[in-house]
């Protein structure tokens, strides 16, 4: 190698060659050249510089074993130049109001000279390390040869690194004088100061923080440059998060105390915004995650509890449908928890209070009512009474519907809400879930729920639907459904529900027939075949019954025994007694003496035709027993009232207000039955009597009788006349059948109503849990309880109690048995 | 900042030059820094190098090398270039002067 050289290289190399001991002196003055060249890059005069001959210079060291000594040169010389030149220069611009803000606090120094001075700082530190930078990497560019053999061949940080490092140690690290900050400090703090002006809305120029991040950036810890040692990272970013948290902690408590909900969740996203932004315009990108999750700590997690129970929170907003601040609020929590459990909370808590107040408002509105009608309730008069009395039956009934209208305003302005503000759909189902489980609780918590939906249904399917188009009434069977849905004791929805229908299929006041049959087919797609089985057979019934009438009508045309019966029209319904629940006609009074119903006296030309349908139905199906429900029939009568517009009227009426006007028809002008006449005459029950007397001889529009004395109430006693003067402008008039409509129950229909489910109910579990242990035969107590649950969950929610007692009845009638040996309670299937 | 020429000049230490693409000559990175215009050398801003430790012979070896090498940028298997074994030390040196 030596010999290459020697005859390759020009007279500068030759000469040392030969002395191998004077390479000493040409260190020297090697060394000289390149120093000279370097204090020329550094004062930016390089362009008379010859790259190569630095080059060769270095390359010529380092081949001779002198790179050490090189390194160590370049490095003194570095951290020379450094610590004297390019320190003070930035010491120089650390002007006054820097210096004074350390311990005597920022008030001496206004923001706006802070600012300038803060500026002219960080600008000479950005020039100095830009400089830096540059010099550098044109040294470095010169040593490459030192770097490429010495440094990696002796595990030296690159002179680049190295320079880095002495960059850091010489003008940030070492102290200003002693006690004092360095200048690293000095440069964290302006650049907060900076940032707080900024969040104080001032302008500051976010480029020159920038640069001094980049700078901190390209900075290590140590002189081994690890990712994570970042000098940012290490010093800078900590200062700023903690500062950062403490700025927001205290912003968010002043906020939360100062300003409403809304303007919080504004202001919270427009900080968020706000420090993304600042990261990537001012500081650096990997921090924006950082910052943010601070501010999501200070600003959200740990305020949003006090956010949502703030005066102006959740609560608010959903009382005045302020949909957009709810959405913020939902994404803020969004931000800090896929889960948003305050959130859920929150609005299961609004929701529950709102539906208490309304299950409050349901029973206020249905009880006050009733303690004030008790007394009037049973003798309705004219004018007065009559609203006193058409009100209270309907009071009750209006908060029914009331009740049944409010929860399903609740629900859709949850719905809404969810859909509106927290995008249910795609994104948060643990939220609407939450919310419609609320909706369940409210429901359920309510006793008359079942009670009120039936009612519900029932008022559209009477009044409701009349003049709505298809789509509204689907509308309004969909609603239903949806507070079905929630429902939990569907058992007993199921009885009020059959009543309600029973009352409007017997009295012809469902508006739609087709209406009704969709509901029904709704409620079995909903709750499944059996829940609607009975509902279905007295739908069949009703068919049946059509067809018998028909069928009768013809018979009857053939027999002429039962043609002379003055054209006297029978329409009849047979119906199955365990499907339909005929009780609700019974009234309570009636249930007293249950089953010995008094024989009514028919006049002869109806028991005629009664007698002709018992005989043909028997003809038709032997065996089969015809009960008569007279309470619940009509008629439709003509009269004659000589002083009346249209002389003849057609007079709709109950069975019963048929036979009292009947017993009238052939009585001569003037003459009177008192009440005991009417009564033997008919053998009406006393009750319905006088409620059928009362609509006819009080009630202003169709009094067709006189009574003695006028008064309103019918006491034994009272006598009765034909009405010759009834003057009526419509052809057509309805006798008022009193307590007709469907009502809220009284507190004893109710309480025999519940005895009656709790009877159903025990069945129900007893068949459950006979299923289940036919098919395990044996099985632990606990299992079967679940078990059962879960099999009568679809119909209602049963009692553990009752569970058990039904168990303990089964063991003992020798359905189950309780086995000793195992080691929890169990029971064994007994065949 | 000048517009970069095409072709740069390497001269030799006995004087002779050489005009090369410039792309090929930055192979060497040495070359690169030293033709690098923001580093603002002398080089830089004549677009000529002169290597005082590489003669003519080696130094024409080298460029063909450049040649060589940007030709056959993208192939494959390419068949060893052809250099004189007496200049093989040499040439050896100077590879490792100019980092190529």
């Amino acid at each position: 190698m030596a010999s290459a050289m020697s005859r390759r290289g020009g007279g500068k190399i030759r000469a040392p060659r030969r002395g191998l001991n004077g390479a000493d002196v040409d260190f020297q003055t090697t060394w000289i050249v390149l120093e000279t060249a370097f204090r020329e890059i550094h004062t930016k005069n390089a362009s008379a510089l010859s790259f190569e001959e630095l080059y060769r210079n270095a390359y010529k060291l380092v081949l001779k074993k002198q790179g050490e000594e090189l390194y160590k040169r370049v490095a003194e010389f570095e951290e020379q130049w450094l610590g004297s030149t390019v320190r003070k220069e930035i010491v120089q611009t650390l002007s006054a109001p820097l210096m004074v803000n350390e311990g005597a606090g920022r008030t001496l120094a206004t923001a706006n000279e802070r600012r300038q001075a803060g500026e002219k700082f960080l600008r000479r530190l950005k020039q100095s390390w830009e400089d830096h930078q540059v010099c550098m990497g044109m040294l470095t560019d010169v040593l490459m040869y030192m770097d490429r053999v010495y440094c990696t061949d002796h595990r030296q940080p690159s002179i680049f690194a190295k320079s880095m490092g002495l960059f850091r140690d010489q003008i940030l690290r070492t102290p200003l004088s002693q006690h004092q900050p360095n200048l690293l400090d000095v440069l964290t703090r302006i650049i907060l100061d900076q940032i707080q002006m900024d969040r104080d809305g001032e302008n500051i120029d976010p480029f020159l923080i920038k640069s001094n991040v980049y700078m901190l950036e390209g900075l290590y810890e140590s002189d081994v440059e690890a990712e994570d040692d970042k000098l940012y990272l290490k010093s800078f970013e900590l200062e700023f998060l903690q500062q950062s948290a403490e700025f927001y902690r205290e912003e968010g408590a002043r906020l939360l105390k100062e300003s409403d909900a809304g303007t919080y969740c504004r202001h919270a996203k427009r900080r968020i915004d706000e420090e993304n932004d600042r990261c990537r315009s001012t500081l650096t990108e990997s921090t924006s995650p950082k910052i943010v999750r601070v501010v999501e700590d200070e600003l959200i997690r740990n305020k949003m509890k006090g956010l949502i129970e703030m005066e102006s929170g959740v609560a608010f907003m959903v009382d005045n449908e302020k949909l957009h601040e709810l959405n913020l609020v939902f994404d803020l929590e969004a931000r800090v928890d896929p889960k948003k459990p305050e959130l859920t909370r929150a609005m299961q808590k609004i929701i529950a209070e709102m539906g208490t107040n309304i299950n409050n408002a349901a029973i206020a509105a249905s009880e006050a009512p009733q303690v004030q009608t008790e007394a009037p309730a049973a003798e309705e008069d004219d004018g007065k009474a009559r609203t006193a009395s058409v009100k209270p039956l309907n009071q009750q009934t209006a908060a029914a519907l009331k009740w049944v209208e409010e929860i399903l305003a609740l629900k859709d302005r949850f719905d809404n809400i969810c859909k509106e503000s927290f995008k249910t759909q795609s994104v948060d189902q643990a939220l609407s879930t939450a919310i419609n489980r609320s909706m369940a609780d409210v429901i359920n918590a309510f006793s008359r729920g079942s009670e009120y939906i039936s009612l519900f249904i029932d008022d559209n399917m009477k009044r409701g639907i009349k003049d709505k188009t298809e789509a509204e009434v689907d509308l309004m069977l969909e609603k239903a459904i949806m507070v079905l849905r929630y429902l939990q004791d569907k058992d007993i929805f199921e009885t009020y529900y059959k009543k309600h229908l029973c009352k409007r299929l017997l009295l012809k006041k469902s508006v739609s027939v087709e209406v009704e049959k969709q509901m029904i087919s709704r409620m079995k797609v909903e709750l499944g075949n059996s829940f609607t089985l009975k509902f279905e057979a007295m739908f069949k019934d009703m068919t049946l019954s059509e067809e018998l009438s028909n069928g009768y009508k013809k018979h009857a045309a053939g027999v002429a025994d039962l043609n002379d019966s003055k054209g006297i029209e029978l329409s009849i319904k047979v119906l199955t007694s365990m499907t339909w629940p005929l009780e609700a006609f019974r009234s309570g009074i009636e249930g007293d003496n249950d089953g010995i119903r008094p024989q009514i006296i028919y006049p002869p030309a109806i028991r005629r035709v009664k007698e002709g349908f018992e005989r043909f139905y028997s003809q038709k199906h032997s065996g089969r027993k015809l009960t008569w429900h007279n309470n619940m029939g009509d008629a439709l009568l003509k009269a004659r009232f000589p002083h009346s517009k249209a002389t003849v009227h057609d007079v709709e009426c109950s069975t019963y207000a048929m036979l009292i006007l009947l017993l009238f028809e052939d009585l001569p002008n003037g003459s009177t039955l008192s009440f005991e006449e009417i009564e033997a005459a008919t053998n009406i029950p006393l009750d319905d009597l006088k409620r059928n007397l009362q609509s006819l001889a009080v009630a202003p529009k169709t009094r067709f009788l006189v009574k003695t004395p006028m008064s309103r109430e019918i006491k034994p006693g009272d006598r009765f006349r034909y009405n010759e003067n009834f003057v009526s402008n419509v052809r057509r008039i309805r006798v008022g059948v009193v307590s007709a409509g469907n009502k809220v129950e009284g507190d004893r229909e109710r309480k025999e109503t519940e005895k009656k489910n709790n009877e159903d109910r025990k069945f129900q579990i007893e068949a459950a849990i006979v299923r289940i242990m036919k098919q395990r035969k044996e099985l632990a107590h606990a299992q079967l309880l679940t078990e059962t649950l879960t099999q009568l969950s679809h119909q209602f929610k049963p009692d553990v109690n009752m569970i058990k007692k039904r168990i303990e009845g089964l063991i003992e009638r020798e359905y189950l048995e309780r086995m000793d040996e195992a080691p929890v309670p169990s029971y064994r299937y007994l065949a | 900042m000048n517009d970069l020429t095409e072709y740069v000049t390497l001269i030799s230490s006995d004087d002779f030059s050489y005009v090369v693409l410039r792309s090929t000559a930055c192979i060497s990175p040495i070359i690169r820094r030293m033709l690098d215009p923001s580093n603002g050398f002398m080089e830089a801003s004549t677009n000529t190098v002169h290597f005082d430790n590489i003669n003519g012979i080696v130094l024409e070896k080298v460029c063909e090398y450049f040649y060589y090498n940007e030709k056959n940028k993208d192939a494959k298997d390419v068949a060893d270039p052809d250099f004189p074994t007496e200049l093989c030390l040499e040439l050896l040196m100077a590879a490792d002067y100019l980092d190529v």
